[in-house]
């Protein structure tokens, strides 16, 4: 009685410090060195210990080169497949490696060699015991990716902070720019007005990302946290509408200026030839002419 | 050279010549350099009627003429850049009245009537005419002055003569005639003037003078840099590029593309002594900073000596404002997304289409739509690379890429198409409303008449109200649309210039 308590609690020690030197080598661990860790334990017992293991789940079996090897994972995640058929646990297994990049229906039936209605029943009632999630992808708006409940979608998948419910949400970034825009632009004027000659106000006037940040950020427009590097991106559009500079620091970073442009709106625009929609179909004759207008 | 450039031609002809006038240059137009009895046979016209024509185009330097090889006939060019200057003469005229004041801008008025005249002819009737419009009276020996001016600012050339009496002459003029001021004797005008003496007895007779177009170009480029260079920076920044540009053509020929270093010192001196900018002065250096160290890189340090030297690129300045040109077309013509594609296109180089998308940060359905509908109206460019395809899936790649060059060029053909249509649109609104345009000038010259033989108010007035006030409504809708149309016209004639400047230095 006596013993078999002391050989009980003995077994259950050399379980948790298998699994502890398990944990320590994520990248698996083999006979040999769980022998030299652990050199007055019996084979046999640990057989049973490794067989106890892997039934629950707490270990996994790997074949790297002839050899085996051992990898611990993480009981949590496992318990949630307790009570799941096999088929379930292939596909959790399948959705759990893709990460949060998440992974496709067709190729989850490549790997798992189930059969499209097989894999539907059991997808949905994943879904339903809220284990795994279906996100639509931004890139396809058909395509749905699979991934386990409670990770964060990459940003690849939903798109980053311009998306919301796989819509890309321009007027948003349209305010962000127009925003950023006036930043510079107040920046400019400020440096303008302080004097002191244009080179001083031409240096006053650079804005770093994480000034055009943190004004954001106060002016508290935006539902969701924008990075520095969304500011990055947002501040580029302004640059590419030709109303800021973009020149790049000592440090590496960007610096970001409100420009003039060296010219006025040229006269053509200002007719309604140059703006017309259908100009290159206008004649002296037929329906479209300068006399019909 | 286009079909629409050669409609526009033909209206300019038909507005200021007439239709004979401009059914030879429409034809000459068409088939280039031609001899008399070619114009003659295709246009069905009276030989003497193709010969008037053909007289006028000459004396106002639209045709020229060159020997054909049996040096007894002629074959005419038409030069259709010159009849396109027509619509700028305004432009001019109000140039040289900023520069030089009232009386220049009447000589430089009368010679772009006349297209050439004597110095001594010009002044009498520029004095004639401020006698009589201005009730002002000047000296001749003041205009001569004035004449002068012009004449060494080169403003005014003198025009090609014939020395040789061949059937066919070829028109010379060499460096020394350019130079030569003429002969103007005041005493000989005055005689000439109370009908004493004829015109023929003034000593610079046959001696003729007109209007360096490219003298006016040249000021008219720089004041484009200087109002773009304004915009920019500032009023001083503009003024810098002003002294500069003035600077540069004391080493430098107009047209060059690069002009030669100019001595900072210099333009300092000449701020000091100018004293009209202050701030330009205090901060010059700074200015000289902010200038060249702007990311468009239009002027530059050349080196170091007596103070540091710089030069201004004029090509790369035009090619610079050529692109916002047509940045900005492409935002007024489509809108702020599209501009940017563009811009983004045009940064990139070659770009693929997710790139711009995202980039842009514009929706992937929008995105595609804005590239393709600038595709489609040519100011964007697909280059397709295909990879060999022996096996496996055909893969493409479609990269946009923005030709500044053709679209330029496609933007001064619009540019034609849209003077034409509002040249076209104006002989229309007159053509519409003749018949009150018609009687407004009969009534108009009925109230002169009788205010000249001095008919009392109430006469007047009741002739007046011969015009109905519904008439008169239209008639007021009328002129603004005709001032309309005409400052559009200028407008236009504004980026037809920039676009030109951007195409001389290509």
């Amino acid at each position: 009685m006596n013993e078999a308590t002391s050989s009980n609690g003995e077994g259950m020690n050399n379980e948790e410090r298998l699994l502890e030197l398990a944990k320590n080598k994520p990248e698996g661990i083999s006979n040999e060195q769980i022998k030299q860790c652990m050199p007055n334990l019996l084979l046999e017992e640990l057989a049973i210990i490794i067989n106890k293991c892997l039934k629950n789940g707490s270990l996994e079996l790997f074949k790297t080169k002839d050899k085996l090897l051992y990898k611990y994972k993480d009981s949590s995640k496992k318990n949630i497949v307790r009570g799941s058929d096999n088929e379930e646990k292939i596909v959790y297994k399948i959705i759990e490696e893709a990460g949060n990049k998440g992974i496709w229906i067709r190729d989850i039936r490549f790997k798992s060699n189930l059969n499209m209605t097989q894999l539907n029943k059991v997808l949905k009632s994943l879904e339903t015991k809220k284990i795994i999630k279906a996100v639509k992808s931004v890139s396809a708006s058909k395509k749905k990716v699979y991934m386990l409940y409670d990770l964060e979608a990459d940003s690849s998948v939903t798109g980053g902070a311009w998306y919301q419910d796989q819509d890309f949400e321009s007027e948003f970034v349209d305010v962000l720019s127009q925003q950023c825009h006036r930043y510079l632009r107040q920046k400019w004027d400020d440096a303008n007005n302080m004097g002191g000659g244009p080179l001083l106000a031409r240096n006053r006037s650079y804005a770093t990302a994480n000034d055009v940040h943190k004004f954001i950020s106060e002016l508290g427009i935006s539902k969701v946290s924008l990075s520095v590097d969304d500011i990055e991106s947002i501040l580029y559009t302004v640059v590419l509408d030709n109303n800021a500079e973009r020149i790049v620091a000592s440090n590496g970073s960007f610096l970001y200026r409100a420009v003039n442009k060296f010219m006025s709106t040229p006269g053509l625009v200002k007719t309604t030839c140059g703006i017309c929609p259908i100009a290159n179909r206008c004649a002296d004759t037929g329906l479209i002419n300068p006399q019909a207008f | 050279m286009s079909v629409q450039y050669g409609k526009v031609i033909s209206l300019i002809l038909l507005e200021r010549f007439g239709p004979v006038v401009e059914k030879v240059g429409a034809y000459l137009f068409k088939y280039g350099t031609t001899p008399l009895l070619y114009i003659k046979k295709s246009t069905n016209l009276p030989l003497s009627k193709v010969k008037e024509s053909l007289c006028i185009l000459i004396k106002y330097r639209l045709v020229t003429f060159q020997a054909n090889r049996n040096e007894n006939l002629a074959n005419y060019t038409l030069q259709h850049d010159r009849i396109l200057l027509m619509l700028r003469y305004p432009k001019y005229i109000n140039l040289i009245k900023k520069k030089f004041g009232n009386e220049c801008e009447m000589i430089v008025e009368e010679i772009l009537q006349r297209s050439y005249w004597t110095a001594s002819e010009v002044i009498m009737k520029v004095i004639e005419r401020l006698k009589k419009d201005h009730n002002k009276v000047v000296t001749i020996l003041s205009l001569r002055e004035k004449f002068l001016t012009l004449l060494r600012a080169q403003y005014l050339g003198r025009l090609p003569y014939s020395q040789d009496d061949k059937p066919v002459p070829t028109l010379v003029i060499t460096e020394i005639d350019h130079n030569t001021p003429p002969n103007i004797d005041p005493k000989q005008i005055s005689l000439v003037q109370s009908n004493k003496a004829t015109v023929e007895s003034l000593p610079d007779n046959g001696i003729y003078w007109t209007i360096n177009f490219d003298r006016f170009h040249q000021d008219m480029r720089d004041k484009l840099i200087v109002n773009a260079f304004t915009k920019r920076f500032d009023e001083n920044g503009g003024e810098f590029v002003r002294l500069l540009l003035q600077q540069m053509y004391i080493r430098t020929t107009p047209w060059a593309e690069v002009s030669n270093p100019v001595p900072i010192v210099e333009i300092r001196d000449i701020v000091r002594k100018q004293a009209t900018h202050q701030h330009l002065l205090a901060f010059f250096d700074q200015y000289v900073n902010v200038l060249e160290q702007d990311s468009t890189n239009l002027i530059r340090k050349a080196g170091d000596a007596s103070g540091g030297s710089f030069q201004i690129y004029l090509k790369e300045t035009f090619t610079q404002f050529a692109w916002e040109t047509v940045e900005q077309i492409v935002l007024e013509k489509f809108d702020s997304k599209a501009a940017r594609i563009f811009r983004l296109v045009k940064s990139k180089q070659y770009i693929e289409p997710d790139q711009i998308q995202q980039l842009a940060m514009i929706p992937a359905k929008e995105a595609k739509r804005i590239s393709y509908q600038l595709l489609e109206e040519n100011f964007l460019q697909v280059q397709e690379l295909k990879k060999s395809s022996s096996n496996g899936p055909n893969k493409c790649f479609t990269l946009f890429y923005v030709d500044l060059e053709q679209i330029v060029r496609m933007i001064l053909e619009l540019c034609y198409k849209t003077l034409f249509n509002i040249m076209t649109r104006k002989n229309h609104e007159r053509f519409v409303h003749k018949r009150i345009i018609d009687k407004k000038q009969r009534v108009d010259t009925i109230i002169m008449g009788m205010r000249a033989q001095g008919a009392a108010e109430e006469q007047l007035a009741d002739i007046e109200e011969m015009i109905t006030p519904p008439e008169r409504e239209i008639l007021q809708k009328i002129e603004l649309t005709m001032k309309k149309l005409n400052s559009v016209e200028l407008e236009i004639d504004e980026t037809i210039f920039l676009i030109q400047m951007y195409l001389v230095y290509k």
